[in-house]
């Protein structure tokens, strides 16, 4: 099956210091790959250059075949990216934060795309409230669903279990759990080991800045991952 | 260019420089014939214009080197762009500091609003602002497009300010304005002008090499201490 | 085309309604100007100077200097929550950001223009009546250029551990043939002068602004892509 998004190389450096030493890797439509790695290894590096917020050194990314121009704006259209900073503006209400981004993204029928979004993470009745009343779990759910206002196929999350409530933790793994409905490629990254595993498809973990490993799921033993991934992170 | 050859043309351009600066001074100050109407007080003349040119030869090259480094991305660019910064707000100082002696022995004032004063005066603080930018990030390849951005807008609007500066100065005139560059520069003043102008382009050519040179071993200092760190 | 033009409004609108629900900015600049001229009132000996011969270059360093304390936070609202790298990640040309950003600059710096005049009038007796159209045309054409270099410097700023103290360095040099063409002209348009006489000038300005926003939209890119 051909890639949906391919990495080739990518090299992002910070004067000397390279966040991203060459990480090379593909992905086939409706695969949930997770990331996972101790802090400082680059992900969300990593994510920022795949989403196309971060410029690479050097390297290539490949989307449906035809290699990323980061001048030309239709590709970012299909994809959506949730990180651990939500995007929001605390002087806009909920709905006028999404309304904002659905012309950004010069959606048709934003308003109703808006309610239905809301409804989904539990949101209609805080609406019309300003972001900056939220809670720390308003404020996350409030960014999944900006992050799938425009639909995207390919779906970029950097450590979005952190800080989240029982609650909002459940919400946002119900919302995963549909994201996979096979038309949708979804990246993770967390060091949450359980919530990662959960669902990947493919497993990488980054170590100072390169996969140190990268394969199916499948090739972590059940019930031993905790060591499997000890190795990998300590072996370097 | 190897690293090699950067030493030796510092080594033979900087030879050249001094050697010719050395020479000017002299003529300056011995040789060339005292101007009629201002006396001996005109003799700053020469350093004050070998300074303000040299200094906006760097500028060339500074806006030069950043629309070049925006296009191509290639940090040799940046680093000689930064090093004419640097090498152009030494001879603007001196440009700087030469014109107000001058104008007060002249005309009794420190500073005259004449216009290549105060373009210097102005493209000396753009240096500091295209300096300042450089190391005012965090990451450091952004302080360098700031930096190349400053360059190019810099450059792109002196022409206008060039204009502003002229047509102030025509509403308001000082009250004794010497042609200094007047018709016919009689031909000792006029070799000692251009022995001036040469010695400090070379001399700038010099200490931009020089600098560029330092830059690029810094460079590879950096990365040698880096692989050095990865490889245990 | 439409589209875009609909993503410029859509950023010049969010921003001016934040602005017009928060009034950070407009009143920081609204109490800067006041007081600046009430200060003023005190550094002056009246006896010997004319309001009417120094209140072009009041009304003018006061714009500049209290348009640089709002354009300095242009980018505040995106540092919040990393907004910036959400408009960097949707499918938004970088030159329409800007344009949206200079907009909403613009009004909110005409409208503290506004409240420069008026308050220099009734503080100075200063009549700006007669001409004010011109007056008017000349403060909208040197805003343009103005806000401008402003928010493109900004944005360089806002991704400096300096911020907004390295603004005026690096904004100040350029800014010189908006002060002396804008403030000649409405000097001579105050002293009753008919406005054809700042043809001249205006069109100076008119290049100024031209350039300045030009520039913006080609260079804004390389600003704020990291």
């Amino acid at each position: 099956m051909a890639h949906v998004l391919e990495a080739r190389d990518l090299v992002r450096r910070y004067g000397p210091i390279r966040a991203v030493d060459g990480i090379s890797f593909g992905l086939v439509e409706g695969d949930l790959l997770t990331v996972l790695g101790p802090n400082g290894a680059g992900k969300s590096t990593l994510l920022g250059l795949l989403g196309g917020s971060l410029r690479p050194y050097s390297g290539e990314i490949w989307f449906r075949g035809e290699l990323r121009d980061p001048g030309v704006t239709d590709w970012r259209a299909e994809i959506g990216v949730l990180s651990h900073r939500t995007f929001l503006y605390g002087a806009l209400s909920a709905r006028e934060n999404l309304s904002f981004y659905g012309s950004l993204y010069d959606l048709p029928d934003i308003a109703e795309r808006v309610d239905a979004r809301l409804a989904e993470v539990g949101l209609s009745e805080a609406a019309g409230r300003y972001v900056r009343e939220f809670s720390r779990g308003m404020r996350q759910r409030l960014a999944l669903a900006r992050t799938l206002l425009h639909d995207p196929s390919l779906i970029f999350l950097d450590e979005p279990f952190t800080g989240l409530d029982v609650h909002a933790s459940a919400l946002l793994r119900e919302v995963l759990v549909r994201l996979k409905d096979g038309c949708r490629t979804v990246i993770l990254v967390t060091h949450n080991l359980s919530e990662g595993l959960a669902l990947a498809d493919r497993v990488a973990i980054q170590v100072q800045g390169r996969f140190a490993f990268l394969g199916a799921r499948h090739e972590i033993p059940d019930g031993a991952e905790e060591r499997f991934y000890r190795e990998w992170v300590e072996d370097l | 260019m190897s690293l090699r050859s950067i030493r030796q043309s510092v080594l033979i351009l900087g030879f050249l420089g001094v050697s010719l600066t050395l020479l000017f001074h002299w003529m300056v100050f011995f040789w060339v014939s005292t101007e009629a109407t201002l006396g001996i007080s005109q003799r700053i003349f020469y350093i004050h214009v070998a300074g303000m040119w040299t200094g906006m030869l760097a500028f060339i090259v500074v806006a030069v080197c950043s629309a070049m480094y925006l296009w191509l991305r290639d940090d040799r660019l940046d680093q000689i762009g930064r090093a004419a910064a640097e090498g152009g707000l030494v001879f603007f100082a001196v440009g700087l500091t030469a014109g107000p002696l001058w104008a007060r022995l002249a005309w009794g004032t420190w500073w005259t609003w004449e216009p290549r004063l105060t373009l210097s005066l102005l493209a000396w603080f753009i240096y500091i602002g295209y300096l300042l930018v450089r190391g005012a990030t965090e990451n450091p390849e952004k302080g360098k497009t700031f930096a190349a951005v400053i360059g190019v807008i810099a450059a792109v609007n002196i022409p206008l300010i060039h204009v502003s500066v002229l047509w102030f100065r025509s509403l308001h005139p000082e009250p004794v304005v010497v042609r200094q560059d007047g018709p016919a520069l009689p031909p000792d003043m006029l070799i000692t002008m251009l022995t001036a102008l040469l010695a400090w382009t070379i001399l700038l050519f010099a200490l931009v090499l020089l600098r560029y040179g330092a830059a690029r071993l810094e460079a590879r200092a950096e990365e040698l201490a880096l692989d050095q760190g990865t490889t245990t | 085309m439409s589209r875009y033009l609909r993503q410029v409004w859509a950023l010049a609108a969010k921003d001016l309604r934040v602005e017009f629900r928060t009034r950070e900015r407009f009143v920081a600049m609204a109490a800067f100007v006041v007081l600046t001229s009430l200060l003023f009132n005190y550094a002056v000996d009246w006896t010997l100077l004319n309001p009417r011969d120094i209140a072009s270059a009041l009304i003018w360093m006061i714009i500049v200097l209290g348009g640089l304390l709002g354009l300095g936070r242009t980018f505040e609202l995106e540092k919040e929550d990393g907004a910036m790298e959400g408009l960097l990640v949707a499918p938004l040309p970088r030159d329409a950001l800007f344009l949206g950003k200079v907009i909403a600059n613009c009004v909110l710096l005409g409208l503290v223009e506004v409240l420069a005049v008026l308050v220099v009038s009734l503080f100075f007796q200063v009549d700006f009546t007669q001409n004010w159209l011109a007056i008017g045309a000349v403060l909208l054409v040197g805003t343009i250029g103005f806000v401008s270099l402003g928010t493109l410097f900004s944005g360089i700023t806002a991704g400096t551990r300096m911020g907004e103290t390295l603004l005026p360095v690096l904004l100040f040099p350029l800014l010189v043939p908006l002060v002396a063409f804008g403030a000649s002209s409405t000097a001579s348009l105050l002293a009753g002068f008919p406005p054809a006489v700042v043809y001249g000038s205006l069109r100076i300005l008119a290049a100024f602004s031209i350039l300045a926003l030009v520039s913006g939209v080609g260079l804004f890119r390389f600003i704020v892509e990291e």
